[in-house]
């Protein structure tokens, strides 16, 4: 994973030097051979169209809640944890669901029930063919975590993207250390992942909260309250902790003002951002946050990359 | 909301119905100005009603029913809630049967005033406040405009059919107007309501070169208090700017009136107009 | 940069030619300017810059990306024949070179370069601001160009600016006369376009006076449609009447001016006020991009404020901004 790390840093800091590179040749070339600049056309030739996306198999379907269920679809590529990918139905549309997996041989992509595509989705079972594109955006920093505890916040379908941080720690467990989670539902009948949050009740530190008194009991620690309850008794301290939350908006804010309360800096906090998305390829700015692209420069940002965020 | 067919299964088509009350049955003509596609509808969903043009018309149970009109009698209100309880959702299908529209002015007058010129045996109207459609049964969703576009009826058909739920469009008219190279009529110094009126008409009005009345209602962002001392810029009173902005919504837009009479209205706002003053009534 | 000359006679034998070649398209003055395709070369409209920008023609209103029939996907075919525009200023040939840098370096978008590549640029230098909203004088803007035109009473000074320049010059290099003069840069500079005083509006974010625009600011988004460098979009299917499962994905235009603008699923929307929006555009245009790519996105052609029903201008309120205020 280091290595797809780098990779990806090189990729990106490729992108970007390619961008100077180019302003830069543009200037020196109009001082050396004016001619020579082209300022019409780079010539990049036309590989593959960014907007077409590609049939592939579901090979499982999984519900979760009334609303929510997880597909599992046979896409075989490398990807990082926390990154998404564009999920079509024809006719109906297009719309980002991040992945919530760490395998290279399949995807696994949960679903809540919210929109036109997404209830589409909701119809298809195993054997069924979606169109897909990606995978997207930048996802969550695991390098960052080396010598650090982590800790990981998700609310509702926000635990999603985090699901494929925890299988990748599973996967590289020898590579990190301690793992808290602190995961938030609105009652019992809307927690996703019960298989695997029973699995990593073994493992690692799991606390749950619900926003509704608790009816049912199941393993694991489950408490009533907001995730902010569960972090205020567990006194976190801000020591080699790297924090990364994913969940509704208000939960983001309260979590990290709760952050802020127990002294955390803001570059041990990552958050994943949802927006409205069309491109994901960086154009089309419905997924902006102060000049930033979720779909590029995100999902995943490091908080004090868009600290503004309330008010944008 | 229940998920809604698959356009797959031909035996489970949706049951479709068009219905009008009181109004000038424009709307309906709408639905059928699709010539090219109207045939290819049938495929689509089971249009079970539609008295306009069919012949035989099935009265039970639909999964949509549209409806054109407003109420304005005892069998209007019967009519309607007759299709309301037989229907799964109902679409309130034009500017009359969203907002009152036109047909609601008899609000503003007195019943004495019109009533001896209009009718001859008076006794036997039984009439009713004039009032749209959700003011009497739940609406599920709306197709604004006098008449709808044509497109937009098709395409929230195509829609239902194959289970996408449709969208409101919320956009101004300009938005539309401007794509379509238009000059702003604003400009020209008529009284355009394009800026606080949802769009979705494809800014059919001022493609002619004739200013947008606000047939579609207006958008929930709009920004009311500027509208109104932009038209008041451009040289057109009180009267004329409330009657322009309730001729289409009237009855849906009482803010207007409240804010004509509220102190706020009072001052005056440079929006650089140096143009001719026109009225175009 | 080579140089040359043209007595104005030979410029318009120059047009008839380029147009008997080429579908050419230039500024016509209709209701309004706006570019369209030219029959006669009397029709060039030349005093004012168009209305309507010329961005219609490479990031189309409407563009279909690709035809479906149930999974079954179809690219459409793209267009390749060569077309020559003419007239365009120098703010909207610099607001061309922002698109590209978004389209063709940032992503790779083959619906726009298909239309770019087939696309010859030749400017016309507005020798004073044709109107009285322009500030492209207080912007960054470069030589971004195949050929520009400088018009000097009897004559045309015409510089070549690219390889595809050179080509055209070489197949019409008849209607040309070698020029030993150079453009010098104070040539290049439009009088009466640097009405922007701010260079950097970033610490201007909190200051109160923003409300002087947003109060009379009605989300129309006609700013956005008629900008230059605007180019977000939206897409969506639409699929056929007499067979549902088969249709096309489309973009079209949008406007960040719309509160549908960020709205995610469970309707959360992001900047629902106005004032957030319109802070959004203008910064954008003025702060946002040139973090990313290192350059202002807006060429201060004036159009979003010329197009503007209320007539926004917000240079003026940026330029009456005082440092430091605080909401």
């Amino acid at each position: 994973m280091k290595k797809a790390n780098s990779n990806k840093k090189k990729r990106k800091t490729a992108r970007k030097s390619k961008i100077s590179k180019a302003s830069k040749n543009k200037n020196s070339a109009s001082r050396e051979n004016p001619i020579k600049k082209s300022p019409a056309i780079s010539k990049k030739t036309r590989n593959s169209n960014p907007y077409i996306p590609k049939p592939y198999k579901v090979i499982d379907y999984h519900k979760e809640t009334p609303d929510n269920f997880t597909l599992t679809v046979d896409m075989k590529i490398k990807h990082d944890p926390g990154q998404f990918v564009q999920v079509s139905i024809p006719g109906i549309g297009e719309c980002p669901i991040s992945i919530c997996s760490d395998s290279d041989e399949y995807i696994q992509l949960n679903i809540r029930e919210v929109g036109n595509v997404t209830r589409a989705l909701s119809k298809l079972r195993k054997g069924d063919v979606i169109l897909i594109r990606g995978p997207y955006g930048r996802g969550y920093p695991m390098q960052y975590l080396n010598g650090n505890d982590v800790v990981v916040i998700g609310g509702g379908c926000g635990v999603a993207p985090l699901k494929s941080v925890i299988d990748y720690i599973e996967n590289h467990r020898a590579d990190y250390r301690n793992v808290l989670l602190i995961l938030g539902y609105r009652s019992d009948e809307d927690i996703i992942f019960k298989r695997e949050i029973a699995e990593w009740d073994k493992k690692y530190k799991v606390h749950m909260t619900l926003d509704k008194e608790v009816h049912s009991h199941i393993c694991y620690d489950m408490r009533a309250g907001f995730v902010t309850d569960a972090m205020n008794s567990l006194h976190l301290s801000k020591d080699n902790k790297i924090v990364f939350v994913c969940g509704p908006p208000v939960m983001i804010r309260n979590v990290i003002a709760n952050l802020k309360e127990k002294g955390f800096n803001d570059d041990q906090i990552f958050i994943s951002a949802e927006r409205l998305m069309y491109c994901a390829i960086g154009i089309c700015c419905h997924c902006m946050i102060r000049g930033k692209y979720t779909c590029v420069d995100g999902p995943v940002f490091r908080y004090d990359e868009i600290k503004e965020l309330k008010t944008d | 909301m229940e998920k809604l067919l698959q356009v797959r299964n031909p035996d489970n088509k949706l049951k479709v119905g068009f219905y009008g009350i009181t109004g000038c049955a424009g709307c309906l003509l709408s639905v059928i100005f699709n010539e090219d596609e109207l045939l290819d509808l049938i495929k689509v969903v089971d249009l079970k009603a539609f008295p306009f043009v069919k012949e035989v018309n099935v009265d039970e149970s639909f999964d949509y029913i549209f409806v054109e009109g407003l109420v304005a009698d005892e069998d209007d209100l019967e009519v309607l809630q007759r299709l309301r309880k037989n229907s799964k959702f109902l679409v309130a299908l034009g500017a009359c049967s969203c907002t009152g529209c036109v047909p609601a002015y008899r609000q503003f007058t007195l019943k004495e005033n019109y009533e001896h010129l209009l009718y001859r045996k008076r006794e036997e109207i039984k009439d009713l406040q004039p009032t749209p459609v959700d003011d009497h049964v739940r609406a599920d969703y709306y197709i604004p405009g006098c008449p709808p576009d044509k497109k937009e009826i098709l395409n929230f058909l195509k829609g239902i059919a194959i289970g996408k739920e449709p969208k409101p469009y919320e956009s101004p008219v300009c938005i539309e107007c401007r794509k379509n190279g238009n000059q702003c009529l604003l400009d020209l110094g008529k009284p355009c309501l394009g800026p606080i009126t949802a769009g979705g008409c494809n800014s059919v009005c001022i493609n002619g070169g004739f200013e947008c009345w606000g047939c579609r209602g207006p958008t929930k962002d709009m920004n009311l208090p500027l509208m109104i001392k932009m038209l008041r810029d451009r040289g057109f009173d009180d009267a004329f700017i409330e009657a322009r902005m309730r001729t289409f919504v009237g009855l849906k837009m009482p803010i207007v009136e409240e804010f004509m009479k509220s102190k706020e209205a009072g001052g005056k706002l440079d929006t650089k107009f140096y143009g001719k003053k026109e009225y175009f009534e | 940069m080579l140089t040359l000359k043209q007595e104005k006679k030979r410029f318009r034998e120059f047009l008839e030619a380029l147009s008997d070649s080429y579908e050419l398209i230039a500024p016509v003055k209709r209701e309004l300017v706006k570019f369209d395709a030219i029959k006669n070369i009397n029709d060039i409209h030349f005093e004012k810059n168009s209305y309507f920008p010329v961005k219609e023609f490479f990031f189309k209103k409407r563009e279909v990306l690709f035809t479906f029939n149930g999974n079954r996907i179809l690219e459409p075919k793209f267009e390749n024949k060569e077309r020559v525009f003419f007239g365009i200023r120098k703010c909207d040939l610099n607001a061309i070179k922002h698109q590209d840098i978004v389209f063709m370096q940032g992503a790779n978008d083959p619906y726009y370069i298909a239309e770019r590549e087939r696309s010859f640029l030749l400017g016309y230098h507005c020798n004073e601001a044709p109107s009285e909203y322009c500030f492209c004088g207080s912007l960054e803007l470069e030589d971004y160009f195949d050929m520009m035109f400088y018009d000097k009473g009897d004559h045309m000074l015409v510089e070549i600016g690219s390889e595809k320049g050179m080509a055209l010059y070489k197949k019409f290099s008849g209607f040309f006369e070698k020029s030993t003069r150079l453009i010098a840069q104070h040539e290049k500079k439009i009088p009466g376009a640097d009405r922007l005083k701010v260079k950097d509006i970033g610490p201007l974010y909190d200051n109160p006076d923003w409300k002087k625009g947003v109060d009379i600011c009605l989300s129309c988004g006609a700013c956005t449609a008629l900008c230059p460098t605007c180019y977000c979009f939206d897409i969506h299917d639409e699929v056929k009447m007499s067979n549902p499962g088969s249709g096309e994905r489309v973009r079209e235009w949008s406007s960040c001016q719309l509160p549908e603008f960020s709205r995610v699923a469970g309707n959360h929307v992001f900047r629902n006020e106005r004032e957030q929006r319109f802070k959004h555009r203008i910064y954008h245009q003025l702060d946002y991009f040139k973090e990313k790519y290192g350059i202002q996105m807006c060429v201060g052609c004036g159009r979003c404020i010329e197009g503007c029903p209320t007539r926004i201008d917000f240079v003026q309120i940026i330029n009456e901004m005082k440092e430091g205020e605080k909401r």
